[in-house]
Parts: structure tokens; sequence; C-alpha cells
């Protein structure tokens, strides 16, 4: 049952990237936390070395049963995630003025966080049945459409629009990636703009107020423009050594705020300067190098699609945030997956990377 | 899967990798333009944004007079400040806080809703309202204690010391002059600060840490105090528009008084105009009119050029100089110099003058300072204009006799009648005697420095001489003579320069009275001067009486001693008491102790300091024991140099 090539052909180098990630990302909240520490936030570092525990004890459990399982439980998996999302609706936990978590007792799970990976293995699927490669027509891309459109309005109505941008990227980067029409994507698109008065009609009055401030942050000043501020000096501050860890004022001092989830990389950034962002980065970019390479190895589109997929969201998050912490980009709550704090983040993450470690082993391995 | 997808896979995925490859270059650009190249200007900025200056002020040194009188004082008051970001309910906290402080709640509400992480409310409250606003103890509103500065001698002395503004930090006067060594080690002190704006480290001062030093000034609050009313009377009397009137130790250069007028209270200076601040008597230039025929004099004696009783045509008070005719008040015929001092003739002035050449007239009133900065340790000082020879007309050569075509400060003024006065040393004034800690320790001292020497004493003694009969009857200032000293000076009225005309007016006058008493051994000169007097303008009847009342009010309070005894005996006493300028002192050594060269000179009556001058030019090395005059010395005087290297002096306070 379990082949010994899959040993032989366990991707190390993933491991050991994911390993220095988390080794950054342990000692950056350490940081992070230790200005909180007088106000209850001291076990933030060693939550996070829970959560990567778990990760990677999910990442092996991923690489356990063969990934072509999940072309035929996709559609199940799908609807399950997509019932956790409307029951994170009814039940959740508000945080922050929105409705995103679902309670399980000692630990709370962001249901988003599945439908991100669900939302791919759906995808790769549907991509990868078609018999053609590429030139999808507009009545071939209806099925992903409403597959993409479901979750990404529950996720609205929570609201959170970070995620729910994410999740339109990702499956947008994949249908470019299997390269569809242009035309059709246009006709799509602005179907898209004209539907959404409608939707914006459905939506309640307090939803909508939340919409208005995430989409002109300018309306709250001293709020996101004044986090991009604070940001953008602790960034520049750190200059190309940076300031020493533990040793970071604008950390110290709470002019950074969010320091353990979306401006974890301007801790980073001020303690370790110019250096440690740089490793930071280019960690991210072997890492996505990396997946895309397996991706290319894949023995079959299915594989490749799901890798791809993947990386996109890395990718995504990984620009989005990093742009949104230097502003060159509104603030959007995205956090630096793998780097920030977050259960959620962290044990899906490690889960769809488990997958694309699955994908990695399998490669020589033909099936059918 | 068939190896044409195979390719077609792998070409987007070449295509996505150089996608995000370039996606992320950017972001890498971004972290370098933000922490290499905007870096330091981010950095400057973090800064900016966690430190800030202390508030926690520590108390501004004081201010005495030369007597130890209070001057300038601080006491402490409480302040009410706010961290507006930890208010909470800013509404009712500004309605309660109006109550207490009695101040407009649309005023503090608009603080309290300010981002800045600190605002004051209120400075400098009375005991009661701190208790109020204790009693309401609300979150965000804090107290802390600030000190306030007092002057408790109001207008006396207010122009020379000036103000500290609430933050203490020096405005005008002596408080701006001497700010550093006033206001101590508070500004140095740097707070960190987070976000909320709570304090979390104050950075020590690194450097140049001091307390606050307090200043002892040469004046003298009685007679500031006796100066001030005496000219404010004068004004008054007069319809002067402004007046200044300087008491001055000519020996040493040392400020007594410093009258301005107008006035202002320092305790509320907000309430006056920044005009009525102004220090007149070193801001503020003036033509010094007939004032300068007392350096014509000198200057003229000095060069030999004429004697007291050279006889000089007075030209029936009518003299052409080119196309321009000169005018005396009263028509005089043949005049003794000494005359026509005493009358003030202005021919006569151009007949010295003539005598002596306007080069060395120039070259005089250079060496009496005018044309440049007394060096008086007083901001914002004028140093007139003194136009070169070159570029003056004849016509411009000749009334510059009298004192047109020129313009000097009035601590010039006074400083060059210093000279006349303590026998031909032009001295720096000064104001501060000496800087001292708070534990009395002397950390600085201000001695009397001589600028130059300009006439010799006996020209100078002639000088007042002559002067003496300014006063005298018949003279044009009898009314500045003071009962029981005998006094000299000089009168001015000048003409002032209209300013649209730009000719000389006839209306708007200076009058001046420069003189010193007692004349023989002058212990004082006070300088008087009120612009633009309404009704007779001459400085003979405006001016000269101030100088009377208060030359008389202040020997008196230095007690010096009235013409008799006599005058000899006087002279004598009076410069033993007030010896303190070297150049005389060390001439006066030689006629007392005449010092055989090769041997050790007597030093006995000699102070510490001169006596280690004295051993320096000698080679010697002194022993110094006790403090005061020398009384007993070791070698004895006369002792043959060579033998001995070291020098034991006793000394001992004089009684």
């Amino acid at each position: 049952m379990f082949d010994r090539r899959l040993i032989h052909n366990f991707d190390w180098i993933l491991l050991g990237l994911l390993i220095l990630i988390g080794f950054m990302s342990v000692f950056n909240l350490y940081s992070a936390a230790h200005s909180i520490r007088s106000m209850g936030g001291s076990q933030i570092y060693v939550k996070q070395i829970c959560w990567y525990a778990i990760g990677f004890l999910i990442l092996f459990l991923m690489t356990t049963f063969d990934y072509h399982i999940l072309e035929r439980f996709a559609y199940p998996l799908f609807f399950i995630s997509l019932i956790f999302l409307v029951v994170v609706l009814k039940i959740g936990k508000v945080t922050h003025g929105s409705q995103r978590w679902l309670s399980f007792g000692y630990f709370y799970v962001q249901p988003s966080e599945i439908v991100k990976i669900s939302l791919v293995i759906v995808l790769a699927k549907y991509f990868s049945e078609a018999e053609k490669m590429g030139d999808y027509r507009l009545r071939e891309l209806l099925r992903p459409f409403i597959l993409i459109a479901i979750p990404f309005m529950l996720i609205v109505y929570e609201p959170d629009l970070g995620t729910a941008l994410i999740l339109l990227i990702v499956s947008f980067s994949i249908i470019i990636f299997v390269n569809v029409n242009w035309k059709s994507i246009l006709i799509f698109l602005s179907t898209a703009v004209l539907a959404a008065p409608l939707f914006w009609i459905t939506l309640q009055e307090y939803q909508k107020k939340r919409i208005i401030t995430f989409l002109s942050p300018d309306l709250d000043p001293l709020g996101a423009a004044y986090h991009v501020t604070q940001s953008k000096i602790a960034i520049g501050s750190g200059l190309f050594r940076g300031k020493g860890f533990l040793k970071g004022t604008q950390t110290r001092l709470h002019f950074l705020p969010e320091q353990h989830t979306d401006f974890s990389f301007s801790v980073l950034a001020e303690e370790w300067g110019f250096a440690g962002s740089a490793i930071l980065l280019f960690l991210y970019l072997f890492l996505i190098l990396w997946c895309l390479n397996i991706a290319k190895n894949s023995k079959d589109k299915f594989g490749t699609l799901i890798v791809v997929g993947i990386v996109a969201s890395i990718f995504w998050h990984l620009t989005i945030n990093v742009s949104m912490v230097t502003g060159l980009l509104p603030v959007v709550g995205i956090p630096l997956v793998l780097f920030s704090y977050g259960g959620s983040s962290v044990i899906s993450t490690m889960a769809a990377m488990g997958l694309i470690m699955n994908v990695s082993m399998r490669r020589f391995i033909f099936q059918k | 899967m068939r190896i044409k997808d195979k390719r077609w896979i792998r070409i987007r995925i070449y295509v996505t990798g150089i996608c995000f490859l370039l996606v992320l270059g950017v972001i890498f650009l971004r972290a370098y333009q933000l922490q290499i190249v905007e870096g330091s200007k981010l950095s400057s900025l973090a800064k900016e944004g966690y430190t800030g200056r202390v508030i926690f002020t520590t108390q501004r040194g004081s201010i005495f007079d030369r007597n130890g009188k209070e001057l300038a004082v601080s006491i402490e008051v409480g302040s009410v400040y706010s961290y507006p970001k930890m208010v909470r309910d800013k509404t009712r906290t500004a309605a309660l806080i109006a109550s207490a402080l009695d101040i407009d709640k649309g005023d503090i509400l608009k603080k309290l809703q300010s981002s800045r992480s600190f605002v004051w409310i209120k400075r400098k409250v009375t005991p009661d309202e701190i208790k109020r606003v204790r009693e309401l103890n609300l979150t965000g509103i804090e107290l802390t204690k600030e000190s306030r500065r007092y002057y408790p001698s109001m207008e006396t002395g207010a122009h020379v010391i000036g103000f500290a503004s609430q933050d203490n930090k020096g405005i005008e006067g002596i408080e701006l002059h001497h700010n550093w060594y006033l206001e101590g080690q508070e500004i140095r002190l740097n707070r960190i600060h987070d976000a909320l704006g709570r304090s979390l480290i104050f950075d020590g001062p690194k450097t140049e840490n001091h307390d606050p030093y307090d200043l002892i000034l040469t004046l003298d609050k009685d007679i500031s105090y006796k100066a001030q009313r005496a000219l404010r009377k004068a004004v008054q009397r007069s319809g002067a528009g402004s007046g200044v009137c300087i008491v001055m130790r000519p020996r040493t250069g040392e400020i007594l008084a410093m009258a301005v007028v107008p006035e202002f209270n320092p305790n509320i200076f907000w309430r006056f105009r920044p005009y009525e601040w102004r220090n007149r008597a070193v801001t503020d230039c003036f033509e010094p009119g007939s004032t300068l025929k007392a350096f014509l004099l000198a200057a003229a004696l000095e060069d030999g050029v004429i004697t007291p009783e050279t006889v000089l045509n007075c030209e029936r008070g009518e003299y052409a100089i080119g196309d321009y005719v000169i005018h005396d008040r009263r028509p005089f015929g043949m005049l003794p110099v000494k005359e026509i001092i005493r009358f003030s003739s202005n021919i006569g002035a151009i007949k010295i003058g003539q005598r002596l050449g306007a080069k060395r007239f120039h070259y005089y009133l250079q060496r009496f300072g005018f044309g440049e900065r007394t060096g008086i340790d007083f901001p914002g000082e004028r140093k007139g204009t003194l136009k070169s020879i070159k570029n003056t007309s004849l016509l411009g050569q000749n009334t510059l006799y009298f004192g047109q075509g020129m313009s000097a400060s009035l601590i010039q003024l006074a400083m060059a009648f210093g000279a006349i006065a303590n026998g031909g040393h032009l001295m720096r004034p000064y104001l501060v005697k000496s800087i001292v800690d708070q534990r009395g320790e002397v950390i600085r001292e201000f001695y009397p420095s001589v600028r130059r020497d300009i006439i010799k004493p006996e020209t100078a003694k002639e000088v007042r001489r002559i002067l003496e009969g300014v006063v005298r009857k018949g003279g044009t200032a009898p009314k500045a003579a003071i009962k029981g000293y005998p006094v000299a000076g000089k009168t001015g009225t000048a003409q002032k320069v209209d300013p649209i005309k730009k000719t000389y007016s006839n209306k708007d006058f200076v009058a001046f009275f420069g003189g010193f008493a007692p004349s023989d051994s002058p212990a004082i000169v006070i300088l008087v001067a009120l612009d633009k007097p309404q009704g007779k303008p001459y400085g003979g009847i405006v001016a000269a009486p101030v100088f009377s009342d208060v030359g008389g009010w202040t020997l008196n309070h230095l007690n010096v001693t009235p013409a008799f005894p006599p005058a000899t005996a006087r002279h004598e006493r009076a410069g033993q008491r007030n010896f303190s300028y070297p150049a005389e002192k060390d001439k006066a050594m030689v006629v007392l102790h005449p010092d055989l060269p090769g041997t050790i000179p007597d030093v006995k009556g000699l102070a510490v300091r001169e006596v280690l001058r004295k051993a320096k030019r000698l080679g010697l090395k002194v022993i110094v024991k006790g403090s005061g005059l020398a009384v007993e010395q070791s070698p004895a005087p006369g002792t043959r140099l060579r033998k001995h290297r070291l020098l034991t002096v006793t000394f001992r306070p004089p009684c």
C-alpha cells in the first residue's frame, strides 16, 4: 500500500522552506507579542508554534493519500465548505464587526480558509476534465463562474472583503492560466459590474457601511491611513541592517498597528532591516518558483492546476499584504500567509502545501 | 497526458513564473525604496513620532540686583494638561473642566478632539483651581507643577531684565541674553512616548547638564527705582514721547540703572506693545547734538591745539560755511574755550574743530567708541553711524563739531562720558556681575574691562573742570547742580531729522544731559535723554533736573562723601574705595611702593589678583594664605630677587 518510492520522492526542499518560514514567523511573533505582553498577548508565539505543529501534522496527513481521490470528492468537499460558510453567517462569532469565525469550543475556525482550498480543487477538477486546452467559451465558463460566485457572495456577507478578494483573484488566476477566451472574460466582468447594484440592495445597512469604509479608507483618516503611514515609517526606519531583535521602536511603542497579523512584515522589516525583508521575500520567491516547478513536473493536468491555484493564492497573499504595508495598495485585511499569526490561516495553508507535496511525491507514479 | 499538452503546460508555467517574478521584483524594489532610499527620512519621522520635549520644568534661575535683592524669581504653580486619546467622554470632560477652570468649553473640546497626543488645557492655574480639577478625577486629564515667572520690582529695571515666556524661554533683555544659564537643563530632557502619548523613558541630559543658574546684575534696584520715577516724572512734565536715564559707574562700566519710558510691567508683558518692551538705551540711536562738544573739547585739549583759555572768535552768532550760515542761539563775540563749552556755542565749536581738523576729530570720535558697539551684555545693541571723512561734505564736517550728521546709542554716549569721568579709559559697559549656581558658588564672574585709553588723565581732568562751568550759574544747565557735590556735564538739544522731509525738524528735538559727580573724582555718570519733549526742548531745562534728582539721591545712597571735608582727603579715600581698574591702580602702586629693580616688591595692601599679576611678571611663584588684601609677605620687600623663587603672602579681609 505504502509505496517506498514515495519516501524516495519526498520533497525535502519544500519542507525545508516551510520550516524556515515557520521559524522566522515564530521569532517575529515573539517580538511582536513582546510589546503587547502587558496586554495579555504573550501567548501568541507559543500558539503559533502549536499551529505550525498541527500544520505540519496535517501536511503529512495530506501526503498519505493519492491526490486523485480528491478528483472524486471535489464537489462534496466544496459543498461541505459552503455549508460551513452559511453556518458561520448564522452562528459565527462577531469580531471587529464581522462574522467570520466558527467556534469549536477551544478554538475558532475560519470557514473561508477551507473554501479557498476546496474551490481550487473544484476548479482544477473542472478544467482538467475538459478535453481541450484553452479557448473556453462563455458557455463553458458558466459553471466555474457560479462555483466562484457562491462562496464569494457568502464571504462578502460576513463581511470579509479581503478574503473574498483573494478568492476572486486566485480563481481568476486559474482561469487565465487555462487560457480562456479574452472575450468571455470581458463579458463576464461586465455582467458582474451590472449585477453589483442588485447585490448591493440585498446587503444589510451595517454591511454596506463596512464595505464603504473598506473601499475608501480616507473616510477614516485616523484608521487606515494612519496605519499605513506608521507601517511605512516602521519599515523605512529599519534601514539596511534593522534595529535589532526586540529593539524596534515603532513596534515596541505601539505605533505599528496589528503587529502580529496584517502588519507582521513591518515588524520584521523594522527589526531586521532591508536584509531581513529581502531574506523573507527570497524565501517566498523560492517557495513559489519551487512549487511552480512541481506544477510543471506534475504528471497530469489536475495536479498542475491544484498546485497552480495554491501557488497563486500564496503569491497573491504575499503581494497584496506586502504592497499594503508598504503603502502600494490600500489597506485590505489580508495577512501574510505562513508569516502572520493565525491558526486557521497557518493550518489551511499547511494543508494546501501538503497537497502540493502530495503532487510532488507522485509525479512519477502512473495510476491508470 | 499527451506530449502536446505537456509542452503547453510547461509554457504556461514559465509565463506564470515570469509574471510572478516581475511582481515580486516590484515589491522588492519598494522595500529597497523605503528602507534604503527613504530610510533616513523615515527614520527621523520615526524619531519625531516617539520623542518629545519634556514638559516638566525645573525652576528657572533667579535674577538679583547687586545687593542681592530679587528682580526676577520663579514660583511653582500648577498646570493642567491632557492626553486626548485617553479621554473617553470628551464633551462631558470638556464641560466639567470648563466650569472648574473658568474657561471656554468650546476651546477645551477642540483641544480634546485634536489628534495630538498631548495638549495643555490651562497653564499656571491657581491653587483653588488645582483642587477643583483634582476632585473631578477625570481620566486623561493630568496636573503638573510648573514654574511661573514673577518680577517683584515690576516696571523698575524691566527693560534690562526683560521677561521669559510661559515655556521658560527668555524672550527679551537679560532673560533672553543669558537664557542658557537661567533655564538650566530642562529643554535638554527628551522623552520617549508610545502611540498613546504616555511617557515611557526620559532621556536624561547627556551634554551640558547643569542646574539653572542665578544671575547677579550690576543694577541697583533702589537706584533703578529712583531713576525710573524721576524719568517718568520728567517725561510726563515735558510731554516727551520717550526717555532714558542711565546711571553708570565710570571706573568699572557697571550699569547701576537703566530706566526707560515708556514702561511696561513684565508680569503682564503681553498687555503691552513690543515698542514698550524695547530697551531704548541700547537699541535706539540719536544725533548726540551739543553733548558731542565735550568730546571735541577733550580731543582738542589732548592734541594741544587749544588751552582752556584760548580765545576764539564766535562771529557774533553768524558764521558762513560755503552757502550755509551757522547760527548760535545767542550771539557771542570773542570767547575763551571754557566759555564756548559753557554756553555751548556752535560757532565756537566749529572754531575749536577747525584747529583740531576734521580728520583728527573723526579719529577721536572713533576712539570714544562712536560707530562701534560697546559690547554690552544685552541683545540688540545698535552701533549708530559715523560717516567717514571722505564721504562728508565741508558743511557736514563742520556741523559734526556740534553733533549733527552722526548718530549714537545712549549707552555709547554714556560710556564716552564715562571715559572723561574716569581719566580717559573707555570701558565696556556690563549688566551682569556674576553667575552663581544653586549653592551660591560663582560659576562665572564678569570684570571691568578697559576697551582702550583715549586721553591722558590730566586732559580728562581739565575737561571735567571746564564742564563744571556748564552747571554753574550762567551755563546751559544750572538745574543739574547737586547740593553738596561738585558736578560737571554737558547739555545737548538735537534737532530730529524729519523722516518725510529728510531735513532737520523745527519742532522735534531730543534733549540730553550727560554728566558726572563728584566732578573731581566721579563716582557716577548719568546720562538723561528725552525724546520729543513738548514746550521748551532744551537739555538744560528738561533733562538736567533728572540728573540732579537722580544724581543727588544716588550719591547719598552710595555713601559718597559730600564736598566737605577737603577735596584732597576725599579724593584719596574715594579713590581707594573704588579702586577697580588695573591701569590706574598700577600707577598708584608705583608711587606708593617704589619697587627697586631686581628685588622682591612690596605687595602689602594689594588684592590677590594684583599680587599674582605682579609675581608673574617677575617670575615668582606665590603661596596664597587667606583672602582679602595682602598684610604680610615673605621674603620681605627689597630682598634680592635672584635667591628666591617663592613668595608667601598672607591676606586678610579689609576691615
